[in-house]
């Protein structure tokens, strides 16, 4: 499998537009890439929507058919998340499972929260920096249950399978062991990251201790599950989410892909000054 | 005697010419992240200067402020600073052992943390014991005054601004002085703030902590030891670091005069004899990926 991407217009815009290509073939990173890579050797595909250290909030877009990846947008305005100090930008490569669905119509049985309607958020944790769009093999190491405004929203953490550090790291205890302050750093990334915009401390579940890898595959293997129901129109409620794939052959696949725009990239726009802001949050850390 | 007046009237003609710091510009040559990158200093009247001695230093006591040049640009990784060796200081990429030099990120920070650059006109002196009270056994680092600048802009490399003087911490890097002034552009939102360094505690909480954590380590990723401080790490308050630059500028003008010889004396030729760069435009090379990794102490 090789994949791709077909970019439309100049990132840091709204006309903005990441397509993911099989063999040159348009396809939705949200169904039509496998979960696993690798089942039976526990690896999984992840699609990365945001390089560490950038603040653009890139997302998969759930409602635009084939699903590319474009800037999130509130009021209008593209979304960019703040720098809370000591941290720039997202301090991992973030990006999605594919094949996954956080059930809004579902709560979950120990965080008693329904699921935020993505799919599940991946934090790569790997040295070098990813670019919208690629496809990683990753390894699962742990799960954090964030709450975010009332809903579930697990991140789990993994890391790419050809970093140096990949053979060393098996579970959540060798996070702390080779990345020393990683696991606090992520919880407090995410307690404190929407304070500047005036909202309040996200909240984690389980204290905000990072679960272990077996307990992630777990949370995964029922994401998916959702997933195949949300795919087969079994879902209670399917939030409006389209479908369209062109692997899958169910009702959803369309042959016809003229309608996906051809490559017209542009260079990335510049990004306004006040994104540059850095805040101080007290009694943060 | 002769001489001693020659530099007057050129110090008083630059102050005449330079003081606005929007007439400053830059004229750049060769590749950005090479060895022959350079970026020089233009004057209004569209010579070559120098960034360490054209540049003036501006000392407003009653404002605390002084002017800076910018060498590295909050979270980048270029290590940028003023040239001692090439004629006309400009700004160059920093060579060891015929690389150009990069900071490595050290987990959780990325790149400078800071604004980082080097107040114009003043020199830490090499050749003499320091004569601030508890670094007297100490030489300075024979550079000009490092400065951190904590505004929330990001700064280029070669701008020039007035900054407002809020503290210090004295690093000792490989058993030299080597101060670290702590500024913020006047220009900041809070800036008017802020007056000493107990305000950057309640403005920046945090910032001095981790300023002081990361000048000690960030050398520990290239295989050297941490760095160490002069007053347990404490860090000086304005009127003391004020004083601090006062002492670095007689210094500077004693090293400008031609009276300090060293072996390593920075080179001090300056703006006046009319030399002229074409400025070149020309795409940087790529940064090594290799930069991008984040070391875990």
């Amino acid at each position: 499998m090789v994949y791709s991407t077909r970019q439309i217009g100049a990132k840091h815009t709204l006309e903005y537009k990441c397509y993911l290509e099989e063999d040159g073939k348009p396809i939705s990173p949200f169904h039509d890439i496998p979960l696993y890579a690798d089942e039976e050797k526990q690896i999984l595909n992840m699609v990365v929507e945001i390089p560490r250290w950038t603040n653009a909030k890139l997302e998969i877009s759930k409602e635009e058919k084939m699903n590319p990846i474009i800037q999130d947008t509130k009021k209008g305005k593209l979304r960019y998340v703040r720098n809370c100090f000591p941290h720039h930008g997202y301090i991992h490569n973030y990006g999605a499972f594919p094949q996954t669905w956080e059930d809004p119509n579902h709560s979950h049985p120990e965080t008693k929260a329904v699921g935020d309607d993505d799919p599940v958020d991946v934090l790569e944790i790997g040295e070098t920096i990813a670019y919208t769009g690629q496809v990683k093999q990753v390894k699962v190491l742990g799960i954090m249950a964030l709450l975010d405004e009332g809903e579930t929203d697990w991140k789990v953490i993994a890391i790419d399978i050809n970093d140096p550090l990949a053979p060393k790291l098996n579970d959540v205890e060798d996070v702390e062991k080779y990345f020393p302050g990683l696991l606090r750093a992520t919880n407090e990334w995410f307690r404190i990251y929407k304070i500047p915009d005036g909202k309040p401390e996200n909240q984690f579940a389980f204290s905000g201790e990072a679960k272990n890898k077996k307990y992630a595959m777990e949370i995964i293997r029922e994401t998916h599950e959702s997933w195949k129901q949300l795919i087969s129109g079994k879902a209670v409620d399917n939030k409006g989410i389209s479908l369209a794939n062109t692997t899958l052959g169910d009702e959803f696949s369309i042959k016809d892909v003229a309608e996906i725009p051809s490559a017209a990239p542009k260079e990335d726009a510049p990004i306004d000054k006040s994104v540059d802001k850095w805040f101080f949050i007290s009694g943060s850390a | 005697m002769f001489r001693g007046s020659a530099v007057m009237k050129r110090l008083l003609q630059a102050k005449q010419i330079l003081s606005p710091e929007r007439n400053f510009h830059s004229a750049s040559v060769g590749t950005k992240y090479t060895s022959d990158y350079k970026k020089y200093l233009k004057l209004p009247n569209g010579e070559i200067g120098s960034y360490f001695h054209d540049v003036p230093l501006n000392l407003n006591e009653s404002e605390g402020t002084v002017q800076m040049v910018t060498e590295v640009t909050r979270w980048s990784n270029a290590k940028f600073e003023i040239s001692k060796e090439d004629k006309y200081n400009p700004i160059v990429q920093d060579v060891k052992n015929g690389q150009v030099r990069f900071v490595k990120n050290l987990f959780p920070f990325k790149g400078y943390i800071h604004n980082y650059g080097a107040i114009p006109q003043t020199w830490e002196d090499s050749t003499e014991f320091s004569k601030i009270n508890g670094t007297e056994s100490l030489k300075g680092d024979n550079d000009p005054l490092d400065c951190c600048e904590i505004g929330s802009e990001l700064m280029e490399t070669g701008q020039i601004s007035t900054v407002k003087v809020l503290g210090s911490l004295a690093l000792i890097d490989d058993g030299e002085l080597d101060w670290k002034v702590i500024v913020i552009n006047v220009n900041d939102t809070l800036a008017p703030k802020l007056n000493n360094i107990r305000d950057v505690d309640i403005y920046f909480p945090g910032l001095l902590d981790s300023t002081r954590t990361w000048f000690r380590n960030y050398k520990i990723p290239d295989g050297k030891p941490a760095n160490e401080f002069a007053f347990d790490g404490q860090y000086k308050d304005k009127d003391e670091t004020i004083e601090i630059i006062k002492e670095c500028y007689e210094s500077w003008k004693r090293l400008e005069s031609g009276m300090v010889k060293t072996q390593d004396t920075p080179l001090l030729d300056r703006a006046g004899s009319g030399v002229s760069i074409e400025h070149e435009e020309k795409e940087p090379a790529r940064i090594p990926s290799s930069i991008d990794k984040w070391y875990y102490l």
